[in-house]
């Protein structure tokens, strides 16, 4: 199929985005040609923006348009609690919740010597240092039931044992709300496992 | 459960077929090369929608047609299923009770075929991967959980290994983040192990059993677990974990040498003992092929206790090769229970008392004639 350049660079460049394939691509691509000047101009701005003015905060690692982030510097947050996660799309999760009041730190990945990613390739000297201030009372991993997320939270709570701060981890389990039939097996045996008295 | 008719459409060298079964012995008679495995392999298919023998579907399809189709009427206890599996260039499609499922995971296991073929045999007289692909396979039938430690177990060793290899010749090391993935490894290894000791346990009673059917009680067969040396059976999985852990520290600078994880399950194997000689080593090719068999028939009793019924068996090319006694034996443990699919060149090697109760299907270029 024949396009003119023009489009066919922006086809290609909608097919960088996840989750987007050739059809997809052509479809918004005919879209954008539809659209009002101002409004391609702002999107093609927002776009811009988005990448340019937006950093990691050089505290928690969370992306953020003000260094440090709106979270480190909220004087409302607990800062005696820090919860760790892999990924800036973690904080988000954790912050709907709206029952966390506590600080994250992002880690930008697990440990996983497959992939060449060691602990020095992620936040974690960040992290060691955040915890020498004394008011620092709490660490929850959360980082992913995977086994690179599992190998990270040992690796950190080992680093971090010295100190003597309390570390915990996420638990695991069934959904709450869902039905108890439709959980994988493997699931059902964790959340076995994990089962407490009432 | 058993099959009760079978229709193919265009499936290998068969154009158009329409065959009706005995729920009990069926014999599938012709020279090579007719058209004898394929039945058999249409029904392994129609059960797992995939072949045994090859793991591209477009072989399935008769030559220079566009598609392939397996029907078969399945009745198990709780009545009569029709099932359709479609195999095209494209993918393949089930059909349970005439309704297209969106899923193939939801179409397979509406029926449980056990399969028997010559390469069997290398479960006696391979090498251990294949003994290790048994259990593993074995397990994962009965335990899902454990396919999902398997997988835990398999990822964790390539990221030791990745680790030790990015420590080879290295002065320093993160001895930090090494003994937590050899810990992680452990708590893995433990898993496996007791597992695998826990179901050796299983199949040696079923085996056993069935064995002494076949041998008419001469033989006496054994199994035994290999594992890393030392542990013990009956110990706790605490017992076994510091055990492991002592043993990597033993192995530590090997380890560090070679660049490889070498103590865990990944080193496993299975010894078969007939009257406590080793038949891999002493066994004679009869004894090899009964201990084979007898394996994969405690898989039947396996499936059975599963699913509260018993699963199709399909015997490729074996009969011939056992004596009178062990025929008559094994079919003999199957006959009222286990619907039987065998193929054979001619019947003289199959005992005559057999061949009365069995329905005879004479396959000859692509037309089976009964």
């Amino acid at each position: 199929m024949y396009y003119p350049e023009p489009i066919s660079k922006l086809i290609d460049s909608f097919m960088k985005l996840p989750g987007i394939g050739p059809k997809t691509a052509a479809r918004l691509a005919f879209f954008v040609l539809t659209m009002k000047e101002d409004a391609v101009l702002s999107f093609a701005k927002a776009l811009v923006d988005a990448k340019r003015d937006l950093t990691y905060c050089s505290v928690c690692g969370h992306i953020t348009d003000v260094d440090p982030c709106q979270i480190c510097t909220d004087q409302s947050r607990d800062v005696s609690t820090i919860c760790v996660v892999q990924d800036p799309k973690d904080v988000i999760a954790m912050e709907k919740m709206k029952d966390y009041h506590g600080l994250y730190h992002v880690l930008h990945g697990a440990i996983s010597p497959m992939d060449g990613v060691g602990p020095e390739d992620i936040n974690v000297a960040s992290l060691i240092n955040r915890l020498k201030d004394e008011r620092v009372k709490e660490l929850i991993l959360a980082t992913n039931p995977t086994i690179e997320g599992e190998a990270t939270a040992m690796y950190i709570s080992r680093l971090v044992k010295p100190s003597g701060i309390r570390t915990t981890r996420i638990a695991h389990g069934l959904p709450v709300g869902g039905d108890l039939e439709y959980a994988d097996e493997v699931t059902l045996s964790k959340a076995l496992e994990g089962r407490r008295e009432i | 459960m058993i099959i009760e008719r079978l229709q193919l459409t265009n499936y290998r060298n068969y154009e158009s077929l329409n065959l009706e079964f005995s729920p009990q012995i069926n014999v599938l008679i012709g020279e090579n090369a007719q058209g004898k495995t394929n039945i058999l392999e249409s029904i392994y298919v129609l059960a797992m929608a995939k072949s045994h023998r090859t793991s591209n579907d477009k072989e399935l399809i008769r030559w220079e047609t566009d598609y392939g189709k397996i029907k078969g009427e399945i009745k198990n206890r709780y009545g009569k299923i029709p099932l359709e599996l479609l195999v095209t260039k494209k993918g393949k499609k089930g059909k349970v009770n005439h309704i297209e499922q969106l899923k193939l995971s939801n179409y397979i296991g509406q029926i449980n075929v056990v399969m028997f073929a010559p390469e069997d045999l290398n479960i006696v007289k391979g090498n251990p991967q294949v003994r290790r692909r048994f259990i593993d396979m074995e397990i994962g039938q009965i335990s899902p959980v454990y396919l999902h430690e398997l997988l835990n177990f398999q990822k964790l060793l390539k990221q030791r290994n990745q680790l030790l290899k990015n420590y080879q010749g290295k002065p320093k090391i993160d001895e930090v983040l090494f003994d937590i993935y050899t810990e992680q490894y452990i708590q893995s290894a433990v898993q496996i192990i007791r597992k695998r000791f826990e179901f050796v346990d299983l199949l040696q009673e079923w085996a056993e059993k069935i064995h002494s059917g076949i041998s008419q009680g001469i033989e006496k067969l054994k199994i035994k677990y290999l594992t890393t040396k030392g542990i013990e059976k009956d110990w706790t999985a605490n017992e076994m974990a510091t055990y492991l852990a002592e043993k990597f520290t033993q192995v530590k600078e090997k380890e560090m040498e070679r660049g490889l994880t070498l103590i865990g399950p990944h080193r496993d194997d299975l010894q078969f003992f007939v009257n406590d000689y080793d038949v891999q080593t002493y066994g004679s090719q009869g004894q090899q092929r009964t201990t084979a068999l007898s394996l994969k028939l405690a898989e039947i009793e396996l499936i059975k206790q599963e699913t509260g019924e018993a699963p199709i068996l399909l015997l490729d090319d074996v009969l011939s090769e056992l004596d009178d006694f062990r025929q008559s034996h094994l079919l003999n443990t199957i006959q009222e229970e286990v619907q039987t699919f065998v193929t054979t060149t001619s019947v003289d090697g199959i005992h005559h008392e057999t061949i009365q109760h069995a329905k005879l299907f004479h396959v000859k270029q692509g037309k089976v004639e009964i």
